[in-house]
């Protein structure tokens, strides 16, 4: 029976290959939609590693020539800027709307900016999402830590530069060793390159997770280091210490977070940028409770997704009401054919069967040919995100949209064969037989 | 013998109605995915109001600086144009703005976001804006940083009651005084478009004025056509001889790429996916290659699947075949029929794509994803469109013509296929 089957098939190799290649291309496009509602319901579950519940956050531009020159090799500018922004927390904490505030360079959750960077090891490079942030960035934000402990004042005097780093990271950089007060061994290559971090760089607490860019992002590596404010004067403290870059080896900040007090409405907005305008007259604030970022940044994580897959959609409509038309005509066309085999003592249920069963082994070989392309991917470690060091979608994300498409593909083409298989059994075997 | 083969085809195609519902539904979805995408690529890239010279005008891209080792990107300051860009041969007029920035503005505890250019004067002589009030403001205006502002038409009804001209407005702690209002730009036509637009002198700090790197566009308008590619080679060659020093970082960067580009080139730039931005040579055939392979992979499987049926209903009329060529009908003749029946029917699906299209257009103009956009259906698009309906009729008819034309006459008779 089965040889039978695939001497058929194979006689009619030229519109069946067609057949094939329609379904593939089916799988595939199905498989593309898949493969992201899969990844995202996968990391939705996973932990966030923040709180954004009455946190709002306040952009804050200034004047400058340009970023890079006016931080990075003029400490008077930088003792100006901090200057500046411990006013605007002075500020900030006589509002009794604000419970609690911190700044960060350059990002906190939902802005949509990351600064990634590698890491030189000895032997190896280490990518991470490096983001810079103030002593009361935890708790404005309910970082909770695994272990070790949050910035504060104490390391003001250390001899190193204290960093807090998320779980994943710390494996990657110690394995099962435990990472609190550890030093990253960072190469000398590294470290001559990057004046900054001439100090050596010490762990000194591990977060699970924080992912800045929301419930759809993939999980990486995410480390915190300490920003400073408190340059008094030029050269003295941290500046008068390192050659290059000033505010812990970030840029200044450009973003602070507070926290409001229960019951703070959106008027609270206006008296906010008020009373940054009055400390920073030439300064630029956009307000904007976290929240109504975050619907924004889901909204855009589930926009392109909800397009694609209409369009995918339609797509395998057109394909399913594409192949009933081509199964039914060929059913038509092999009426005589099955006419004979019922002639013969085959079974309605018999050669239903046989048209299911021809449907079946050309799904298989799509299939077949589909899970052998689609294999590939996660080898190739293409990212999926506009992040380029965002780590691919773990293998077992990949197998699974593999395994539904296969099994709504064959579903569907089972689909398409069914009404025809019927009709193909509804005359009798001696009319069949001179059928014209 | 065309009007022939048309009558011919509209009776085969109305014979089997459900063959011919599942083909047009097929190509009509196809056709209005491309259409779609073809009316939104024309709104961003055709020459409309206010680009009415867009034909001669080169626009800055988004300035690179660069070192072996790191990069800065995104954006040109003021001074790289007002010292680099100044007497381009062939250049008549030199504009600088800002990129739109979004300000806030508190009205009775209400917040209203506006997007922000700062310009100079020039810009309003490139640009030919639709004034339904006053005036732009003037190059001196500009030099004595006069608190004036143009807004747009859905700006005045947000600030105002009737006319604004005059009145006067907050907006990001700064008062400005309505001297024009113009009609509404798209946000897809990203040189004009704003809400607000102020001279750049107003700007909170005037440490713009220092920076090569910063948030500043330059527009040319070139004297004509051929002194084009003249201006965008003569800054290329003067950025190549910067003094260094003059870099934000010398010791890290050596390079800086800022090339004046046409509407088409600098779109292809701005796609950082597929441009290489440091490049200084025009970026547009990536565009064409990356928008043309995505359009031949998206019809791949329509194609596909309009060949199968095709195929079907050819075998279905192998009689019919069979009996044109035993009275000598030529195998061209017959895969020219078939051709035409198919390009009919792909038409027909075309024009509802095309009816569809309108309505996705018009959805998605009034769900406000892009501000003031006004997607739409021109004739330029209407031709495209049976542009692309007539390419995918040849294409998906020519497979099964030719296995038509094979058909051997007797077994074509017989109802059957020679293997």
């Amino acid at each position: 029976m089965t040889r039978h089957l695939l001497r058929l098939t194979w006689n009619r190799k030229g519109q069946n290959c067609l057949i094939v290649l329609e379904i593939l291309l089916s799988f595939l496009v199905l498989f593309a939609v898949l493969l992201f509602t899969v990844n995202y319901a996968n990391n939705w579950g996973r932990p966030l590693g923040f709180d954004v519940d009455r946190v709002w956050s306040i952009r804050v531009r200034y004047p400058t020539t340009n970023t890079t020159r006016a931080v990075d090799a003029d400490p008077a500018e930088t003792a100006r800027l901090s200057r500046r922004f411990r006013e605007l927390f002075g500020a900030l904490s006589t509002l009794s709307n604000v419970e609690k505030s911190a700044a960060a360079f350059p990002s906190v959750p939902y802005l949509n900016s990351t600064w990634s960077t590698g890491l030189g090891l000895e032997g190896r490079q280490v990518e991470t999402v490096a983001n810079g942030v103030t002593d009361d960035f935890d708790d404005v934000l309910g970082v909770r830590l695994l272990a070790g402990r949050w910035f504060s004042r104490d390391d003001d005097a250390a001899a190193w530069q204290p960093v807090v780093i998320n779980k994943r990271l710390a494996r990657e950089l110690f394995g099962d060793r435990d990472p609190v007060n550890q030093l990253i061994p960072l190469s000398d290559v590294y470290i001559q390159k990057h004046d900054v971090l001439k100090k050596p760089t010490r762990v000194v607490g591990v977060v699970e997770d924080f992912r800045h860019l929301g419930e759809f992002s993939m999980p990486g590596n995410f480390l915190f280091r300490r920003l400073r404010l408190d340059f008094t004067d030029v050269g003295t403290g941290f500046s008068g210490e390192l050659s290059g870059s000033h505010f812990g080896g970030f840029g200044p900040p450009s973003v602070l977070v507070i926290r409001v007090t229960p019951g703070t409405t959106a008027g609270f907005e206006e008296t906010l940028v008020k009373s940054l305008q009055a400390v920073a007259p030439d300064w630029s604030f956009d307000v904007r409770p976290v929240a109504d970022m975050r619907t924004d940044q889901l909204r855009s994580y589930i926009t392109p997704l909800a397009l694609f897959g209409t369009i995918a959609g339609f797509l395998l409509l057109m394909v399913v009401l594409g192949l009933t038309g081509v199964i039914w005509q060929s059913v038509t066309r092999r009426t005589k054919e099955f006419g004979l085999r019922r002639a013969e003592g085959a079974s309605i249920a018999d050669v239903r069967r046989q048209i299911l069963a021809e449907m079946v082994l050309l799904t298989s070989v799509a299939v077949s040919v589909g899970t052998a392309l689609l294999a590939q991917l996660p080898l190739l470690r293409f990212s999926f995100s506009a992040n380029r060091n965002a780590p691919p979608p773990p293998p077992e994300v990949f197998a699974i949209s593999i395994v539904i498409s296969a099994a709504v593909i064959y579903g569907l083409t089972l689909l398409c064969s069914w009404y025809p298989s019927r009709l193909a059994t509804r005359i009798q075997p001696a009319e069949a037989l001179h059928y014209e | 013998m065309l009007r022939h083969y048309v009558v011919l085809s509209l009776k085969v195609l109305l014979r089997r109605k459900f063959f011919t519902l599942i083909s047009i539904f097929g190509v009509s979805f196809t056709l209005l995915v491309l259409m779609v995408a073809t009316a939104i690529l024309d709104h961003k890239l055709a020459r409309m109001a206010p680009e009415t010279r867009q034909d001669l005008t080169l626009v800055s891209a988004p300035a690179q600086i660069y070192g072996p080792s790191s990069g800065s990107c995104c954006g040109g300051g003021f001074r790289l144009f007002d010292e680099y860009a100044q007497n381009l041969p062939g250049a008549e007029r030199l504009s600088l703005y800002t990129r739109a920035g979004v300000v806030y503005s508190y009205v009775d505890g209400r917040k209203i976001d506006l997007q922000m250019k700062r310009t100079d004067g020039e810009f309003w002589k490139i640009l030919d804006f639709t004034f339904l009030e006053g005036r732009p403001y003037t190059s001196d205006e500009v030099a004595q940083a006069a608190f004036v502002a143009v807004i747009n038409r859905t700006t005045r009804e947000k600030f105002f009651t009737g006319a604004a001209e005059g009145n006067t407005f907050e907006v990001d702690a700064q008062r400005f005084r309505v001297i024009g209002v113009v009609e509404d730009v798209s946000e897809f036509r990203d040189v004009p478009f704003a809400d607000i637009w102020t001279p750049y002198t107003t700007a909170k700090s005037d440490t713009y004025k220092t920076g090569i790197t910063g948030n500043f566009n330059a527009m040319i308008l070139a004297s004509n056509a051929a002194a084009m590619s003249q201006i965008r080679d003569e800054f290329n060659a003067r950025l190549s001889r910067m003094d260094r020093a003059e870099f934000p970082d010398p010791k890290a960067y050596t390079t800086i790429v800022a090339p004046f580009d046409t509407k088409f080139e600098t779109f292809a730039r701005s796609l950082d996916v597929i441009a290489d931005r440091r490049d200084p040579e025009r970026q547009g055939w990536r565009l064409i290659v990356a928008f043309g392979s995505m359009a031949l992979l998206f019809v791949l499987l329509p194609t596909i699947n309009l060949v199968n049926i095709n195929t079907s209903r050819i075998l279905e009329r192998a009689s019919e075949i069979g009996i044109r060529k035993a009275f000598g009908a030529s195998s061209g003749a017959l895969v020219g029929q078939f051709i035409i029946e198919n390009v009919i029917l792909t038409m027909a699906g075309g024009l509802v794509g095309l009816a569809l299209s309108l309505f996705v257009l018009r959805a998605i103009n009034k769900s406000g994803i892009i501000a003031y956009s006004q997607f739409g259906l021109n004739i330029r698009v209407f031709g495209y469109g049976l542009l692309l309906a007539l390419a995918f009729g040849v294409v998906s008819g020519v497979y099964p013509a030719w296995r038509m034309s094979r058909l051997h006459p007797v077994e074509a008779l017989r109802g059957g296929e020679r293997r």
